[in-house]
């Protein structure tokens, strides 16, 4: 192993009830990497993703951080290593406009004493969100207007720029462009693929095994709650990797 | 979970009425509408009662009698904006004022001393009762109406328990003659009226101005995605409930001073009124939306209705009638425009309005 | 008409305000034909309760005979932060006089005293304030008298004697005490009764049931029992069903609203008795009227109580029974 990966999993287990959503799963991501995160519906990957990014308790396991041992217990404990998710359900505040969605939960404040009352710098919020969105060309086109009035696929740039915005170590998209239109989609992949080079590790979840391929630099399989198999997605294909989902191609490790 | 929830184009938060820049979409606030039909109302009652009606002293005693309602709107406001619901402060306002009034004759005198420690055991009553409400429904998951429900049963219970049901009726004269029927030094403005409006302006610049208030408008948006971005949604919760008994507990020996007696019967529909003034404002009761200025207005509708009707000399139950219409037009009005947000302002062919407030997730 | 919500909000506003008009052309007091007609106002404890409908009924009466309009306000419940506002805002429109029920001694002082002070004269029935000086006129049921009342219909009902028994609601309600105190005083100075004192049921009927059950059990001879509202008649006439000593004890019932009116009809209580709040209210106009005039007024002025039983009931008790509407 040349590089340490930013972010490993070791072994993670949790169970609801009888299911074990993950069983005993690894995996990694190093940085300036596109891994996709593949696997039927059910096989545990929203779930891994909620562990990854301290949304969720685990009953074991191991998760590293640059080499080093992690506590993620809280979402703002994954944000603080510069780990930022978009959910599969975007998470944003839907009376809230766009720029205060984009800095929810880490406002600017004024300086000095009416920041410390609370008063926050909505100038500069408002200015940074437009650049932010303007760097991932996206249409948003009020900053003021309440995102739960905006078109999916607005909704959706403003949580991948929020995400993009804040992310330093790994970015995790959970099925991004399920919602989105052609001209959407190939903006999200573009957009995979920009941040991938500023050096952040992003984790792609797709159903679309053409996106995969196109923009992933490996892919990992998980069945029932565990990894069972990591590709190359240059040296893979479409039957490999539909194969690996479904156990048809069991024991093809690499 | 997909939010697919219908917002309106102009949710009226305050930081939108400063952004909104022409007259049109002034008016498309619900709490400026509703300011339009508070003049038309006070209009329609000047010209019945040209030389009674539109005086000062008539609009200074209305003012006076708002005053108490207010303080308690201010608490419910935030509630409401978090898509909760807070009961209790009618109860809580009558027990932090016979725990006071119980301290205060213990005491005896009527100075500033004793008048001062009925204020913070008032106020301290208040909070206890809040952060009760607050912990039960942010960490114990039990839903606001029924939390507020018991404790609007439990501190009506104790306070009755503590008095055995009959009022005390010594209040510190200082009471009430500077905060109960007292005037603002060398202005004919209630005393009372004048800590309301500080409150008022305090507490709306909370609401829409800083970091608690935005969080509070977050919460009640998607406390779920809230929760994600790392607001502390249990402690903003909890800190709320706590804000609304506090005020109740305020509102408690404002209640005190005014009446002199701890009217320990009184209060019964406190709650559904301040409720009824904050919505009647444009404040959702599915959370995320709401203006303290609407909450201010919104209490002056039934105030003024009431005050005219007994002025032009109305059967007393018109008012009420009254009122309901406002009230339910309100909400109808909301419900209206959130579908048309939620149809994307289009078309208004499919006929299926939601009228009972049920929510499309 | 595309219904924008704009547009449904301000004609709801619009709407209100001209349904004011309507409704406020018909109403007597917004004619302002004779300067010198009295305007009246009365403030009713709580609206729609029949012993204000009454008092209200002997005030309108009484007022149409003087001359005089009257408006009728009240608040929905009996309670003074309701009707502090009301207060106000009758003071507001400046009538002659004032005629109220106030719901408070404390909390009803303060407004009433600032009305008295804008040349509004004052007129309390019913209930009063901790300190009245400033009222023309204070008018009330003597309700010591009414306990006096209670024993004298108890002894027509068992004109032999016997024990007898009061149950109460709760301790410390000045009216209901006073009720008390005269009834004690009524069996005391009658050598043929025996007094076995007053219980408080609390407005429970079933505590009421207990505590005549407790009674019975201990003096098993009680001939009669005064109830001193609705809820302790009804317990009342449990406990002494479960006994089985109906046709032994007989139960005096206060008020002759509705409720006990049926009480009455169906035998849970054999007699009623009925304040008179008719009087009150045309005593209270005849006093407001004279304050108007600036003649001399009487202070204090305390009225009567009828015995209602299922004889007069028909008769000329039905007079008293308290009414609805006028
Ligand atoms: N909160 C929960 N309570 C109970 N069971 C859960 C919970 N979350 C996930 N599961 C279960 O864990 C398993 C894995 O779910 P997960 O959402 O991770 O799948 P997924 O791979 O993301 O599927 P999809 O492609 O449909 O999004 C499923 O069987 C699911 O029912
Ligand atoms: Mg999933």
């Amino acid at each position: 192993m040349t590089t340490i990966p930013v972010l490993e999993a070791r072994g993670l287990t949790r169970s609801f009830g009888n299911v074990r959503a993950l069983d005993g799963v690894d995996f990694d991501v190093n940085a300036g990497e596109v891994v996709a995160l593949i696997g039927d519906n059910g096989a545990g990957k929203s779930t891994l993703v909620k562990a990854l990014s301290g949304n969720l308790a685990l009953d074991s396991g191991k998760i590293l951080f640059a080499g080093g041992e992690v506590e993620l217990g809280s979402p703002s404990e994954a944000s603080r290593l510069g780990i930022e998710t978009v959910y599969q359900d975007l998470a944003l505040a839907p009376h809230l406009n766009a720029a205060q969605n984009m800095f929810l939960g880490r406002e600017i404040a004024k300086p000095g004493f009416q920041g410390r009352l609370g008063f926050m710098d909505n100038k500069t919020m408002r200015a940074k969100s437009r650049e932010a969105f303007d760097e991932l060309g996206a249409t948003v086109r009020s900053l003021s207007d309440p995102v739960g009035s905006m078109s999916g696929g607005q909704k959706q740039a403003i949580a991948i720029a929020r995400a993009v915005a804040w992310a330093k170590g790994v970015i995790f998209l959970d099925e991004p462009t399920a919602a989105l239109g052609v001209v959407q989609t190939r903006n999200v992949l573009e957009t995979i693929r920009r941040v991938r080079d500023k050096g952040v590790g992003v984790v792609f979840i797709s159903h679309s095994m053409p996106h995969v391929i196109d923009v992933a630099d490996r892919v990992q399989v998980l069945r029932l709650g565990r990894r069972v198999a990591t590709y190359e997605a240059k040296k893979t294909s479409v039957e490999e990797l539909v194969g690996a989902m479904t156990g048809a191609l069991d024991g093809a490790h690499s | 979970m997909t939010t697919t929830e219908a917002v309106p184009r102009t949710a009226g938060t305050a930081s939108e009425i400063s952004r909104a820049h022409t007259l049109k979409q002034v008016l498309q606030v619900q709490s400026f509408q509703i300011l339009l039909v508070l003049l038309v109302i006070f209009l329609a009652f000047s010209a019945l009662a040209p030389e009674v009606f539109p005086t000062w002293g008539n609009v200074r005693q209305i003012i006076q009698n708002v005053s108490i309602l207010g303080v308690l709107g201010i608490g419910m406001t935030f509630v409401i904006v978090t898509s909760g619901i807070d009961l209790s402060v009618g109860s809580n306002l009558v027990f932090s004022g016979v725990v006071a009034a119980k301290v205060m004759q213990a005491m005896g005198g009527s100075g500033w001393g004793t008048a001062v420690v009925g204020i913070l055991v008032a106020v301290g009553c208040g909070l206890g009762w809040g952060l009760l409400n607050g912990v039960l429904i942010a960490k114990a998951k039990v839903p606001p109406l029924i939390v507020t429900l018991g404790t609007l049963g439990g501190a009506l219970g104790l306070a009755q328990v503590i008095t055995g049901g009959v009022d005390i009726r010594e209040v510190p004269a200082v009471l009430q003659d500077t905060i109960g029927y007292g005037n603002v030094p060398g202005t004919t403005l209630p005393t009372i009226s004048l800590l309301a409006i500080v409150l008022i302006l305090i507490f709306g610049t909370v609401l829409h101005r800083t970091r608690f208030g935005l969080y509070t408008f977050a919460v009640g948006s998607n406390e779920e995605s809230a929760r994600r971005v790392g607001v502390k949604v249990d402690r903003q919760l909890i800190s709320i409930y706590v804000l609304s008994g506090g005020l109740a507990g305020v509102a408690g020996i404002l209640s005190l001073s005014q009446y002199g007696t701890t009217a320990i019967a009184g209060q019964s529909a406190t709650n559904l009124n301040v409720i009824a003034a904050v919505v009647i404002g444009g404040t959702s009761l599915f959370g995320g939306v709401g203006t303290i200025f609407g909450t201010v207005v919104g209490l002056f509708i039934p105030a003024v209705l009431q005050n005219g009707f007994v002025i032009v000399g109305i059967q007393p139950f018109w008012q009420q009638v009254a009122v309901g219409a406002v009230l339910v037009v309100a909400v109808y009005v909301d419900q209206r425009r959130r579908a048309a947000a939620a149809r994307g302002h289009a078309a208004k062919a499919d006929g299926k309005r939601k009228l009972f407030g049920r929510r499309s997730r | 008409m595309k219904l924008t919500p704009k547009v449904t909000l301000l004609a709801a506003g619009v709407l209100a305000a001209t349904s004011l008009t309507a409704c406020a052309g018909g109403t007597a007091s917004a004619g302002s034909g004779g300067a010198t007609q009295p305007k009246l106002t009365f403030i009713q404890g709580v609206a729609g309760d029949e012993f204000y409908v009454s008092m209200q009924c002997g005030i309108d009466a009484a007022a149409k005979a003087a001359g005089a309009t009257v408006n009728t306000q009240g608040p929905a419940k009996f309670d003074p932060t309701l009707q502090k506002p009301i207060v106000d805002s009758v003071v507001a429109s400046q009538p002659d006089a004032i005629l109220i029920a106030p719901t408070d001694v404390a909390a009803m002082q303060a407004p009433l005293k600032a009305a008295a002070a804008a040349g509004i004269k004052v007129v309390l029935v019913d209930t009063t304030v901790e300190d009245p000086s400033f009222a023309a006129s204070a008018i009330a049921s003597d309700n010591k008298g009414g306990g006096l009342e209670a024993f004298k219909a108890i002894k027509n009902l068992s004109p032999s004697g016997g024990k007898v028994l009061v149950i109460s609601t709760d301790p410390g309600v000045s009216t209901a005490d006073a009720r008390v105190a005269g009834f004690e005083d009524g069996a005391k100075a009658d050598s043929s009764f025996e007094y076995l004192g007053v219980q408080y049921s609390h407005n429970d009927p079933a505590e009421a049931a207990k505590l005549v059950s407790a009674a019975l059990a201990k003096d098993p001879d009680i001939v009669g029992v005064f109830a001193a509202n609705t809820f302790a008649a009804e317990g009342t006439a449990t406990g002494i069903r479960q006994a089985g000593k109906q046709d032994q004890v007989k139960i005096v019932g206060f008020d002759a609203g509705p409720a006990q009116v049926k009480q009455l009809k169906d035998g849970v209580v054999q007699a009623l008795i009925a304040q008179e709040p008719a009087s009150i209210g045309t005593q209270g106009v005849d006093q407001a009227i004279k304050a108007i005039n600036g003649e001399s007024t009487q202070k204090e002025i305390q009225t009567g109580f009828k015995q209602i039983t299922a004889e007069n009931i028909s008769g000329d008790g039905a007079q008293y029974v308290y009414k609805s509407s006028c």
